[in-house]
């Protein structure tokens, strides 16, 4: 119902092709009823069980048989104590029998998702349903075989990235389980120095990783509260940042990954962006120092590219926030020239330009 | 503003070629592909009504079948499955209330159905009390996606008093990025679609003084690339569903001039199978239905001429939408 990447073909099929469509269609269809009349009585049986894998293998977006999966797993497989985590449990001899197979029952599904995963990886009900194997993991599995199971998820989101460096899911996803391991559940710590640093091996990659940079900018003030930065700290880190980006910029300025995430290191040195700073306490003529050093880099890129729009754009931009940390009215200095550059390399965008320069008046 | 036309290098809209498409969709049952989309059934009627209501064939698909299609998909708890035997989930409640508001069928709701209050209620119990967030369904997943389809649908309803619309507001608030965009949840990547469902949800909760206008305007302008079309996010290919995110969100925040409307226009109806209707994602693919609204509802919201106009907020027709909210 809503195909992506297909080529365009003419469908002929002949009588035989079509009868054996058909024949299919009657399997399937079979299958299908006869898990809906199980489900229906509301009876979770191993048997049902067995027909959900079946299912699932041929059709993973059936997010109702996903759910009767759960529901088999809770009624016929996994134990029944599940409101206390597993830590809890005092009583050792049936409690750790119980864990065993939970574990057991848990790894098995884990694996059960993971060629489908591999096969449709942007299948929402994939995802959620090993978020939720492994959020019952942590009820019910004692805490190093839970932190166990969260640490391998981590490896395979790390896989899922390198095979698709932008895949939303698997970004969204990998938050998530650094999240939970970084929780008192896991008995976690902060992986936000390990999740830093493998943002800068995603960018090395390649530079022009936006999700990687979006997750850069995220954890940055968590980096340096963690590392109790000082000023100075703080300082010689923003000028590592932008020595990172700027040097990107330098063989391609025309990566809008590069000038989105300059675009954030700007916002805070001017202090303009929503979140925290990475340098809460520069005074304003500090602020005006970093900013025209930006302004005279990007300058300077313009010896060797002088159509590219994004300098441009950068220039008119910063020199704006310039004259609003100088406190003065009217146009930036070059206003006119760079308007009437992106007006002649970007024109797709003619009422944007049109729409700044009444602004700037 | 230079009223919209077909440029002349491009097929005019191939419109009952799309209507005939819309309506053949429903007999491709020797198809395995029909049996293997049935998850997507209610979203797929209220995709190809949509296309034929912007296409100006709204009476195309008769209205009782429509309406006993969509209540044989009801549960006793109100909630909508994609189709008879489909567990309840929210996606398909709102293409359910979005349908039936289209056939002016909220009478037979509460008559034939089990009636908008319980439906409310429905909704209403999936709202996460403590961010204002919302679930999908009874298994706990949360997305913006989720959180506007409660507020579309409980609004066309009458009923967005039963949610706490202020902590819906501040949750989508939480969803902001530095870039001016919004992902599916805190801390995710700005991404068109998202971008729509928080931008969309603010207008029907009235608090888009909350957007940073200029800056979500620079980015969903940046998304048209050379060839017209535009993408869900920084350096990835354009699409035809993407196109309508981009542009309706644009329109919401009143900045579609910032993006080249002919372009636009010239790239969706390059994206259509002028022979046997229904758009596709990008030129020379495969058509779906899915595509086929968006790319209607695109051509629409950019004053192609004889389409019904389209609320970018709803993506439904606006007349429809002014009818029920009273605008």
């Amino acid at each position: 119902m809503a195909s992506h990447n297909v080529a365009r073909t003419t469908r002929v099929r002949t009588e035989e092709q079509r009868l054996q469509e058909i024949e299919k269609i009657n399997k399937y269809r079979g299958l299908e009823d006869q898990i809906r009349s199980q489900a229906a009585l509301g009876t979770y049986t191993l048997q049902l069980y067995d027909l959900t894998t079946k299912l699932l293998r041929l059709n993973p977006e059936y997010y109702t048989v996903w759910n009767v999966r759960r529901r088999c797993l809770l009624s016929c497989l996994l134990s029944t104590t599940t409101d206390q985590p597993a830590s809890d449990t005092q009583d050792a001899t049936p409690g750790a029998k119980n864990q065993q197979s939970d574990g057991d029952v848990l790894q098995s599904e884990v694996a059960f998702t993971m060629p489908l995963l591999m096969e449709f990886p942007k299948c929402y009900w994939i995802w959620n349903f090993r978020q939720w194997l492994l959020s019952q993991a942590i009820l019910r599995l004692p805490l190093p075989a839970a932190r166990k199971i969260w640490e391998t998820e981590l490896g395979l989101v790390s896989k899922m990235l390198n095979r698709d460096q932008r895949n939303y899911h698997a970004w969204g996803y990998r938050r998530y389980v650094v999240a939970q391991l970084e929780s008192p559940e896991l008995d976690g710590k902060s992986m936000a120095e390990d999740e830093f640093a493998y943002t800068t091996t995603m960018i090395q990659a390649n530079l022009s990783n936006f999700s990687a940079w979006h997750n850069r900018s995220l954890l940055i003030p968590k980096v340096l509260e963690q590392r109790g930065s000082d000023d100075k700290a703080r300082a010689a880190f923003l000028a590592e940042e932008l020595d990172l980006v700027r040097d990107g910029l330098n063989v391609g300025p025309e990566d809008q990954s590069l000038w989105y995430y300059h675009q954030f290191l700007v916002s805070q040195i001017v202090g303009d962006g929503n979140g925290q700073s990475i340098t809460p306490a520069l005074t304003v003529d500090e602020k005006i120092t970093y900013l025209k050093r930006e302004i005279d880099e990007i300058t300077d890129l313009l010896e060797d590219y002088d159509d590219i729009k994004w300098i441009y754009e950068a220039l008119l931009e910063y020199n704006l926030a310039l004259n609003r940390l100088e406190d003065k009215s009217g146009g930036a200095g070059n206003l006119q020239t760079w308007l009437t550059k992106l007006r002649a390399l970007d024109p797709m965008r003619m009422g944007r330009w049109k729409d700044v320069e009444q602004q700037a008046k | 503003m230079a009223q919209a036309t077909a440029d002349t290098k491009s097929p005019g809209l191939a419109t009952d070629a799309h209507v005939k498409y819309v309506l053949t969709l429903d007999t491709k049952t020797d198809e395995l592909d029909y049996w293997m989309t049935e998850h997507l059934r209610l979203n797929g009627a209220y995709w190809g009504l949509c296309a034929l209501h912007f296409l100006s064939h709204p009476e195309a698909l008769p209205r009782k079948e429509t309406i006993d299609f969509v209540l044989s998909c009801q549960h006793d708890n109100g909630g909508f499955g994609a189709a008879p035997g489909h567990d309840a989930h929210i996606l398909s409640t709102v293409s359910a209330v979005q349908i039936l508001a289209m056939v002016d069928g909220f009478e037979e709701l509460d008559a034939r159905g089990k009636g908008k209050a319980v439906v409310g209620k429905f909704i209403a119990d999936l709202q996460n009390p403590d961010s204002g967030s919302f679930y999908g369904d009874e298994w706990g997943e949360e997305d913006t996606r989720f959180l506007y389809a409660a507020l579309n649908a409980l609004s066309l309803l009458g009923l967005l008093s039963l949610v706490d619309v202020d902590k819906a507001v501040s949750h989508v608030v939480s969803c902001a990025n530095f870039d001016g965009g919004y992902g599916a949840k805190p801390g995710a990547e700005s991404h068109s679609a998202q971008i729509f469902t928080c931008v969309a949800a603010l207008a029907i909760a009235g608090r888009l003084d909350l957007v940073d206008q200029e800056k979500l305007g620079r980015w969903l302008s940046e998304r048209q690339l050379p060839g017209g079309g535009l993408n869900g996010r920084p350096e990835k290919k354009e699409d035809v569903c993407y196109s309508w995110w981009v542009l309706s969100s644009l329109q919401i925040i009143d900045r579609v001039h910032w993006i080249d409307r002919q372009a636009l226009i010239d790239f969706i109806l390059g994206c259509q199978d002028p022979e046997k209707g229904g758009f596709s994602d990008r030129p020379g693919d495969m058509v779906d239905v899915w595509h086929t609204c968006f790319g209607s509802a695109g051509l629409s919201l950019l004053g192609y001429p004889g389409m019904e106009p389209v609320d970018p907020r709803y993506c439904m027709p606006k007349k429809i939408v002014a009818r029920i909210l009273g605008e």
